[in-house]
């Protein structure tokens, strides 16, 4: 669905690129997760995915970026944008500002690509069901908090139904429920056979629902696999991506002679489940 | 936080289409600016405005809102025009180089007329018309929306621009910034804030810039629209009535008054 | 020695919404406390109420034994330290450096003892080599730091902290624990509002759980998890080790990595 080819990006009036070697190429209904440290070239990432680097920044692109075997630099933004969906991390500056409730303000994108009226109502309520907001749709949206803001953000992309959806860190700002449902409404997606690509500094759920992970550090891919391969990688530590928990202890008990040394290090909550449940 | 002044009532008057009430609006204006008689805006005043407040249901609301806009311009208005037009010949009142003329009232009559006339029947389109709707209503006729999007956004980043100075304010005094009750010297605390505070507002329209593009806002398909804007024919047929019977006021009033 | 106590507070907003029904907590001096729950039920609106940004509908505040009603937010900074949880509505200088300096400079400090102490809150959140940076040039987790150390620059007493964590990746995640951890070795108070229960749990000593403006639960971190029904109402789970003990049927409730080892330890056999 997505193939990236030798991609290199640097920025304008930038010395050095934001990144360098970037070889990708996503399956189509899958979830990948990726992580890396700040300043390891997320965002950049996520904009060279959906398009809009060097379209709309400047800077010089080299390599190839092809989605659903079209090459983007090929297509218009506006033909892009049809194919990949790009939910940015801040969900203030995600929001038109020129709408005055939640409900046109979700039905922004389908109102500039000439959605019909009834086919438009139905997709907003639709959407605003999925992410729990239903109440939110008549209330403007400059009176919303932070995570009630990050949940239309994520709507109004969703709602536009493109084959792709690029989200860059779309749980920050939202409670251990909301996180949860966001990532429950991905695999939703993905079960309707969207290709998601998501952003994400929270392993746990990374390793939940993600297919694949790839590892972002020093402004390119360093580890590119299943979230419990690459999670379990001894290089692991100096990418500075952090680690979960069951990990954290099986490292502990291991230096404390507690768990033998040999094997991968337990990842996930049911292999750590195995790992100390089984020794004893 | 409320970013327009629309005020919500179920009135005939807020039912319009905002486009009808653009075009009324513009034709009641070139009315009683183009027949120079006082009483032409009264009329226009008497017939037209004074009902149509009265139905909307916002009438409390308009008077103060277009009290505080119109007193103190009436006031200067008497007082300059009464005391020093040229052309007064009929003293009412002499103090010094001071004379209060007949003629001098009258033309600060035609003259405030006119402007209860205009602030009135501009602030009742405003609480009657969400800005929304207006916009919407204007893109179906045909502008661009682009425009539409300019407008809008530059309407709400005036509230949004509010709440942000407020956040900041408090959060200066939350480290330990002390905000004087002189609302000159609260100027001074208040300056400095500015500059960071209109460089984050371009730094996030840059950003917003790049959402909006995600959102097929280059897109040149035919644009439409969630909520439909209420129209019915006979509106679309007084659109085009109401300006002919305008020019045809001012001709009457050209030919056999003026 | 009490730090700060809510005396039976309720707010209401302009708008007609109770943000907080009735909430009596006593904070000592030098406790680490984690405020828990869902967006909404008021955790925001009730720290608030500790530098004056909001004034109890009924009931009292009191910072430092004494009442906030009729203390200005600028005369309570002396007191508490507030991290905001927006750093965009806290950052207004031109230099990172300049920011930090600017609330021990309203504290009355010396410039020279503005810039040491700016220094020293740099170091203590990775961000000394910024010194010189514009705050927007950095990214949004690192200008939360930098709000961060505007706040430890301060050195109050209270320090108040609106989801600390938000954002940072597995290093400035690691920072800022540490932050929490050398403020409570100093005897200083730590109020934080956090949605990573894993955070909660291994750097606060207490754990209060609100719902609907309502304090629902309030205790230590190994006895809060364990109140299943109060987490689901509050729409928490309890930590990835926590759990991982419960699953097992361990009769230990780890918090943390050593508490999860050490639980483990004692029941492996040698």
């Amino acid at each position: 669905m997505i193939v990236l080819r030798e991609v290199s990006y640097t920025y304008p009036e930038a010395a050095d690129p934001a990144l360098h070697g970037i070889e990708l190429n996503l399956q189509p209904g899958s979830i990948t997760g990726v992580v890396g440290a700040s300043g390891a070239g997320k965002t950049t990432l996520a904009k060279v995915i959906a398009g809009f680097l060097p379209r709309v920044d400047g800077g010089e692109l080299t390599g190839t970026v092809c989605v659903a075997g079209r090459n983007l630099a090929e297509l218009s933004l506006v033909e892009a944008v049809g194919q990949v969906g790009l939910v940015i991390q801040n969900p203030f500056n995600q929001i038109s500002g020129a709408k005055y409730t939640v409900r046109e303000e979700i039905a922004f994108g389908m109102e500039n690509l000439g959605t019909p009226r009834a086919e438009m109502a139905a997709r907003v309520k639709q959407v605003a069901a999925l992410l729990r907001i239903s109440d939110l749709l008549d209330r403007s949206p400059y009176a919303l908090s932070g995570g009630q803001m990050q949940l239309v953000a994520i709507a109004s992309m969703l709602v536009l139904r493109t084959p792709v959806l690029v989200m860059d860190e779309p749980t920050s700002q939202l409670d251990p429920f909301g996180t949860r449902l966001v990532f429950a409404v991905l695999d939703q997606l993905q079960q309707a056979g969207t290709t998601v690509v998501i952003f994400e500094h929270k392993l746990e759920l990374l390793q939940a629902h993600a297919d694949r992970l790839l590892v972002l550090a020093g402004h390119t891919i360093v580890a590119d696999g299943s979230p419990t391969e690459v999670l379990a990688d001894e290089r692991v530590d100096g990418w500075a991506i952090g680690s979960t928990r069951y990990t954290r202890a099986a490292r502990l008990a291991r230096g404390r002679g507690l768990l033998p040394v040999h094997g991968a290090l337990p990842v996930s909550f049911e292999q750590a489940a195995a790992t100390f449940g089984g020794a004893r | 936080m409320s970013s327009t002044l629309y005020v919500e009532r179920a009135s005939p008057i807020h039912r319009l289409n905002p486009v009808t009430k653009l075009v009324a609006l513009l034709c009641l204006l070139v009315v009683v600016f183009a027949i120079p008689q006082w009483w032409a805006s009264l009329a226009v005043l008497l017939l037209v405005i004074v009902p149509a407040a009265i139905s909307s249901g916002v009438a409390a609301r308009l008077a103060r809102s277009a009290g505080q806009l119109l007193l103190p311009i009436l006031v200067v208005l008497v007082l300059v025009q009464g005391l020093t037009y040229p052309g007064g010949r009929t003293v009412l009142w002499q103090w010094g180089p001071l004379a209060l003329t007949t003629e001098g009232l009258m033309f600060a009559l035609t003259i405030g007329a006119r402007l209860v006339c205009l602030v009135l029947a501009s602030v009742l389109l405003v609480l009657t018309t969400h800005p929304g709707d207006l916009m919407s209503a204007l893109t179906e006729q045909g502008m661009s929306p682009k425009f539409a999007y300019i407008i809008s956004s530059t309407l709400q980043l005036i509230p949004s621009f509010q709440a942000r100075a407020t956040s900041i304010l408090l959060a200066q005094q939350a480290r330990g910034l002390t905000v004087p009750s002189n609302p000159l010297r609260r100027l001074g605390v208040l300056m400095p804030l500015l500059g960071p505070l209109v460089l984050g507002m371009f730094t996030d329209i840059e950003e917003r810039s790049t959402a909006m593009e995600a959102r097929g806002f280059g897109s040149t398909a035919r644009r439409t629209t969630l909520v439909p804007v209420r129209d019915t024919r006979a509106q679309r047929v007084a659109r085009w009535v109401i300006p002919v019977l305008a020019l045809a006021a001012i001709l009457v009033s050209l030919r056999w008054i003026g | 020695m009490t730090a700060v106590r809510f005396e039976n507070v309720r707010f209401r907003h302009p708008g007609g919404v109770e943000a907080l029904r009735g909430v009596s907590l006593t904070v000592a001096a030098g406790e680490r406390v984690a405020i828990i729950g869902q967006n909404g039920a008021g955790k925001t609106t009730l720290v608030r109420h500790l530098n004056g940004i909001l004034q109890p509908s009924s009931g009292r505040v009191l910072v430092g034994e004494r009442p906030t009603a009729g203390r200005s937010i600028s005369e309570l900074a002396a007191s508490v330290g507030y991290l905001f949880q927006n750093p965009d509505e806290q950052l207004f200088a031109s230099s990172v450096r300049i920011d930090v300096e600017f609330g021990p400079r309203n504290l009355g400090c010396t410039p020279a003892e503005a810039t040491a102490r700016a220094d020293e809150a740099l170091a203590a959140v990775g961000l000394s080599a910024q010194a010189q940076s514009h705050p927007l040039h950095l990214s949004l987790s690192e200008r939360k730091r930098v709000a961060l150390a505007g706040v430890l620059a301060m050195r109050t007493a209270v320090v108040v902290l609106d989801e600390p964590t938000t954002g940072q990746d597995a290093r400035g995640a690691d920072l800022v624990a540490a932050v929490v951890e050398t403020l409570a070795a100093s005897g200083r108070t730590v109020i934080a509002i956090t949605h990573d229960m894993d955070f909660a749990a291994e750097h606060f000593d207490r754990l209060i759980v609100m719902a609907a403006g309502e304090v629902t639960a309030d205790g230590r971190p190994a006895d809060v998890f364990g109140e299943a029904q109060v987490l689901e109402r509050a729409a928490v789970e309890p930590p990835q080790l926590f759990r991982l003990a419960q699953r097992l049927g361990w009769p230990q409730r780890p918090t943390g990595v050593q508490q999860f080892v050490d639980a483990f330890a004692a029941r492996a056999p040698r």
